[in-house]
């Protein structure tokens, strides 16, 4: 079984101290541990951004793409290999601006992928312009002066909904224990997983602190809500101002994308055309 | 014997049709064809037609001159009138009055014995097909045989009032229509081409990706490269083979470079303005050094262009597109049989230097039909490249600084190592580094690879010697109108020699140099208007050419057009 000290990273982690970010990396690990996945099975892919970095902080395999697009890269790799655990980290800017399309339609496809949102309101690794979901009134140097950004923020929870996915949970990086479990559900899901999770971004977003999360943040479970039902789960996803639910929106069983395909029982990877019936189908059309 | 035959007519009448059919029944008696369709961007209406060359001869493109019009619209008669050849043929529906009726002008009860006969006036084209038949004395029997073959799929109702309409067609035709004006093809017990079968240049491309064992097709329509994706889904249960329509472009090729670094042969097809938003992708293949096949079908730019026509003007575009600097394989196949080798060629190429491969096709290439001998899939050569060992290197690093620049390839999944890629600048292990020396040593070992991608390319063909008076250097499609005006050319007497280059880049220069020092004169000939290749040549040798001759209509060359623009520049 593989431990904590052997996943950590090969690199020195760059990320200011007090970054949310050290909470996910932890319960990422955590979770990977109390699995009971072979680690040679994981690969991480990540967008870029503060969040992008996280595959240099984990010993496992990785990918760390463009801005915006590790969604379609991780899709590409978990056709090619159905037996390899894909996660995608990603930033709010990178999954709900540039990569917005491909979210929503990785969500209708229902790709067996676990998404985890590193969800900070701002583009931190720019130097904290406002992003998708920032909140309205955000104030940064790219956010038109005088009243900040003029407009709502991108609500990830409830377009993951919409879209169809068919595991939506809002997680804390304040919150370990539920963030573990919420992880390791995550991966575990048959279909497309998203996590959005709060990410106090210490250096440049004086909103959405600890502290503000600390104090609004509440559990769906202990409040007793059934993740089964959409229409309550959809519900739950624009209660976010006073009262900040976390946990489990909402989960359902849908078919895979790769259940729609023609995919041979075994890995793509591991398969060969077999060539006679190409060279049958093609004798097939001479005249 | 070469004739050609233009069916025209409104989107929407069965064009296509008669002109599959024809080509069967030519093919099937053992002639050589070549057909193009010529079609506006629209679904019904307008102007369209299927221009068919048959003759006793391979040919390789299609031509000026017609010998037969079939016209299913008033349109079709006098689009084409002025190209029909003396004592050539038109056949139209008598519902069209049409002045000036000459001895082999045939006003033929096409939709009228279609109603009459076969109950429909959908089988016009049934009937108009008859009614070639006969004036190109062709043996009804034949016909008759592949037509039952043909609509064999929609039942047995179907097929028999087809039959029988275009066999009303024909015997009126024998009994009606006289003149010194018909073409005779009794030669045709003498069976001159083995070569029976009918491809396109989309389905050479779609045959070579899937003998190549291309396992993963992520794309999202655009003409003219659509037919090339659809070739492929339509296999895609039969052979297993991964493919996905996706939300745009961009993410085909994220899919496609996601799928290879999980080890799969993939391939996206698109044409340029699809091109263009995969273009951020394409440097990600670049950074991750990621093998990728990359079918671009060109069609007129810039923006939407003219969405069903030719044109090669993507080449610049294509080897510079993507910031940064990094080797990249662009090839061109000539013709349809030419796009199966090229295809094949390209994963290879592509898993050997893990590098993407753009094949630079075009609309006539990816719609112009032939008849090729049997294409043979099982023995296609299959390189992967440079695979790391199965026992563990120890640790495995993707990108290990090689002599040859050439990191060995490992595929997540594997036990005992990790693959770690990134499109920052990456240490030999994977992971990120702004080290100036380790951005150095990665960047000479992307580079490096480029000698070796020039060998492992295939040299230009040059035909005639290199030094004739004037030698002409094409690339890709126009080379059949190009190769068959020069032949003729040098039936005349004309000192002239061809150079042709399939594998564009990295360019090789050294039959171009010999070339620029022994002609006296090198002229270009390319279908864009501002001659790309030649000033890629220029850009890598300093070489300067003597005449440019740019074609930018968007319809393809002929023999014709060739000749007489090599007579304006002068040779
Ligand atoms: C195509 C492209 N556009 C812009 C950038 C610049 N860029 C780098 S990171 C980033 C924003 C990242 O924000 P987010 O995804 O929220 O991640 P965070 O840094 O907050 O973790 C941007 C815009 C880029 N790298 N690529
Ligand atoms: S800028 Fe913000 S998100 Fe980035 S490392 Fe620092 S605290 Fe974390």
């Amino acid at each position: 079984m593989i431990t904590v000290e052997a996943l950590e990273g090969p690199q020195k982690i760059t990320w200011c101290t007090g970054c949310g970010n050290y909470g996910i990396l932890a319960a990422l690990k955590k979770a990977i541990v109390e699995l009971d996945i072979s680690h040679e099975d994981y690969v991480l892919v990540s967008g870029i951004g503060c969040s992008g970095k996280i595959p240099h902080y984990i010993n496992l395999n990785s990918f760390h793409t463009l801005h915006g697009r590790p969604i379609p890269v991780a899709t590409g790799l978990h056709m090619a290999n159905k037996d390899l655990h894909v996660l995608v980290h990603t930033g709010d800017g990178d999954c709900l601006g540039e990569g917005m399309g491909h979210f929503i339609h990785a969500a209708r496809r229902n790709v067996d992928l676990a998404v985890f949102i590193h969800n900070n309101g701002v583009n931190a690794l720019t130097k904290g312009q406002f992003s998708p979901a920032a909140p309205r009134g955000y104030i940064s140097k790219t956010s038109p002066p005088p009243p900040g950004s003029p407009m709502e923020p991108v609500n990830g929870v409830a377009h993951a909904i919409v879209a169809g996915a068919t595991f939506v949970a809002r997680g804390y990086s304040g919150d370990q224990k539920m963030l573990v479990e919420l992880m390791k559900a995550a991966i575990t899901h048959r279909g497309f997983a998203v996590v959005d999770i709060l990410q106090p971004c210490v250096t440049w977003n004086r909103k959405l602190t600890w502290r503000y999360f600390n104090e609004r943040t509440y559990s769906l479970e202990e409040a007793g809500h059934d993740p089964t039902d959409r229409g309550l789960a959809l519900q739950k996803a624009f209660e976010y101002n006073g009262k900040i639910p976390i946990g489990i929106f909402y989960r359902t069983e849908a078919p895979l994308l790769i259940d729609g395909l023609s995919l041979p029982d075994v890995p793509l990877k591991d398969h060969v055309t077999d060539r006679s019936r190409l060279q049958a189908l093609i004798d097939d059309q001479i005249l | 014997m070469d004739l050609s035959i233009n069916i025209g007519g409104m989107a929407g009448q069965g064009i296509d049709t008669i002109g599959d059919l024809l080509t069967k029944v030519f093919v099937k008696t053992g002639f050589y064809i070549f057909t193009v369709k010529d079609f506006e961007s629209r679904i019904r209406g307008g102007y369209n037609f299927t221009q068919i060359r048959v003759a006793d001869n391979p040919v390789h493109c299609s031509v000026d001159d017609i010998d037969l019009i079939v016209a299913l619209s008033k349109d079709a008669i006098s689009a084409k009138r002025d190209q029909l050849v003396e004592g050539g043929i038109i056949i139209f529906d008598d519902r069209f009055d049409f002045d000036a009726l000459e001895e082999c002008h045939y006003p033929a009860p096409l939709s009228k014995k279609a109603r009459e006969v076969g109950g429909s006036t959908r089988m016009t084209n049934a009937a108009a097909l008859g009614a070639l038949l006969s004036v190109i004395r062709f043996p009804f029997s034949l016909a008759e045989q592949v037509l039952t073959e043909i609509f064999g799929k929609k039942g047995e109702k179907i097929v028999e009032a087809n039959v029988r309409v275009a066999r009303s067609l024909y015997d009126l035709t024998e009994e009606t229509f006289s003149g010194s004006c018909r073409h005779n093809l009794s030669m045709i017990d003498s069976i001159p081409s083995e070569n029976r079968l009918i491809i396109n240049g989309n389905q050479a491309i779609a045959y070579g990706a899937m003998a190549a064992n291309v396992k993963w097709v992520s794309s999202y329509p655009m003409s003219p490269s659509t037919s090339a994706f659809i070739e492929i889904v339509s296999h895609a249960n039969d052979l297993k083979i991964g493919t996905l329509q996706t939300e745009d472009e961009l993410a085909s090729l994220a899919m496609a470079i996601g799928a290879s670094y999980g080890g799969v042969r993939s391939m996206v097809t698109t044409s340029g303005g699809g091109f263009s938003l995969m273009v951020e992708a394409l440097g990600l293949a670049g950074m991750t050094e990621t093998p990728v096949v990359i079918y671009n079908a060109q069609r007129p730019g810039p923006s939407t262009g003219l969405p069903t026509r030719t044109e090669q003007s993507d080449l610049l575009f294509t080897i510079f597109a993507s910031q940064g600097e990094f080797p990249r394989i662009v090839l061109a196949p000539r013709d349809p049989l030419d796009a199966f080798d090229v295809v094949t060629r390209s994963f290879n190429l592509a898993e050997r230097f893990q590098v993407p491969v753009i094949i630079l096709g075009d609309q006539y290439l990816a719609d112009s039909v032939m008849n090729v001998p049997r294409i043979d899939v099982t023995n296609v050569e299959i390189d992967r490249g440079k695979l790391a060992a199965d026992r563990l290197d120890d640790p495995y690093m993707r990108y290990r600084l090689t002599d040859d620049g050439i990191s060995p390839r490992a595929f997540p999944g594997d036990r005992g190592r990790f693959i770690v890629s990134s499109g920052n600048s990456h240490l030999e292990d994977g992971h990120i580094t702004e080290d100036p020396a380790i951005r150095n040593a990665m960047v000479q070992k992307f580079l490096r690879k480029i000698t070796a991608i020039k060998d492992a390319l295939k040299p230009p063909d040059l035909y005639g010697a290199k030094t004739t008076k004037t030698v002409v250097v094409t690339w890709g499609s126009p080379w059949g109108a190009v190769r068959e005006a020069i032949e003729h050319l040098e039936h005349e007497g004309v000192s002239i020699g061809h150079l042709h280059f399939t594998d564009i880049y990295p360019l090789r220069t050294k039959l171009l140099k010999d070339v620029f020092t022994s002609a006296e004169r090198v002229i270009s000939i390319e279908h864009n208007a501002t001659s790309q290749f030649a000033k890629l040549v220029t850009m890598e040798t300093g070489l300067k050419f003597d005449g440019y001759i740019t074609k930018f209509d968007g319809r393809p060359m002929t023999p014709r057009w060739v000749i007489l623009q090599l007579k304006e520049v002068g040779i």
